[in-house]
């Protein structure tokens, strides 16, 4: 079976069993509870404040109805952030490239902000296909936009995650591989593919948390739409 | 595209959400904060200002 530059992002098996299961587990031994005492780890303590960071600057603009999705949203930036960060070492596999893991978060949590928009204030929501201050001329076209801009939203969300880890996993994959293989051709080149390559991880590091962060901040905007 | 094959998309989703929604939260839960966010609104009583006791 000739190996293909896609090969990393096989759902990953062995003897038949799906190992999916288990990068989807083990990053969560990482993550200790902490304890009873007032401080408890070093770790424990970055954790805990981008907790809090976290949680203000996305619950604060927000309507208190919204501030129940606290537990849900911070609770997916943990699950997002962990898995886009391990997944730059070496030999891991990212879950967060499966587009089948990114649509199956996207789809039913923006479906539940519609939901609840819809639901609660249906005029309101409704409304949202309007903005203000249209021309009369323009209403029908526009009402047909943001339509279809409401539809797409998950596709969007799901599909940017997936999108930008695919890209700079890739991107890593191709300039490691020149930097390789022209090491016994032409080594200055090499070694300039290599500090090529060295940004490129700096790059992907910020990517990963910045990625994670834009999917639950636009998760949380739609919410503060309809809540 | 690896990613597009179907095969264990519904696995995937079940098993990703079952994760998300039990180990997550626990994890989340058990960062204790002491300190109350008090709402904008609230006014502060004024207080008188402590002061060295002898002096």
């Amino acid at each position: 079976m000739t190996l293909s530059l896609f090969d990393q992002f096989m759902s990953p098996t062995l003897l038949g069993i799906p190992l999916m299961a288990l990068a989807l587990t083990l990053p969560w031994i990482l993550f200790f509870k902490p304890g009873n005492r007032w401080s408890s780890s070093r770790f424990s303590a970055l954790v805990a404040q981008f907790l809090k960071w976290f949680t203000k600057e996305i619950f604060q603009p927000m309507s208190l109805g919204g501030h129940k999705w606290a537990l849900i949203l911070t609770s997916l930036v943990l699950f997002l952030i962990t898995l886009n960060m391990l997944g730059l070492l070496p030999y891991t596999f990212t879950p967060t490239t499966q587009l089948s893991m990114n649509m199956a978060f996207a789809v039913p949590l923006w479906l539940a902000t519609v939901i609840i928009g819809m639901r609660n204030q249906p005029n309101l929501s409704l409304a949202h296909m309007l903005p203000e201050g249209t021309p009369a001329l323009l209403i029908p076209i526009l009402i047909v936009i943001e339509t279809i801009s409401l539809f797409i939203r998950p596709l969007a969300l799901g599909v940017r995650l997936t999108a930008n880890l695919t890209a700079g996993h890739l991107l890593i994959q191709l300039i490691a591989t020149a930097a390789y293989v022209l090491m016994s051709i032409m080594p200055v080149v090499a070694i300039l593919t290599s500090v090529l390559l060295f940004l490129l991880t700096l790059l992907e590091v910020a990517v990963a948390m910045i990625q994670a962060y834009v999917f639950v901040l636009l998760l949380s905007l739609y919410l503060q739409e309809n809540v | 595209m690896p990613q597009l094959n179907p095969a264990p998309w519904f696995a995937i989703l079940i098993f990703s959400w079952l994760v998300f929604l039990i180990f997550i939260p626990q994890k989340v839960l058990a960062y204790k904060f002491l300190n109350e966010p008090a709402p904008q609104n609230v006014k502060k009583s004024s207080s008188t200002n402590w002061l060295w006791p002898w002096l």
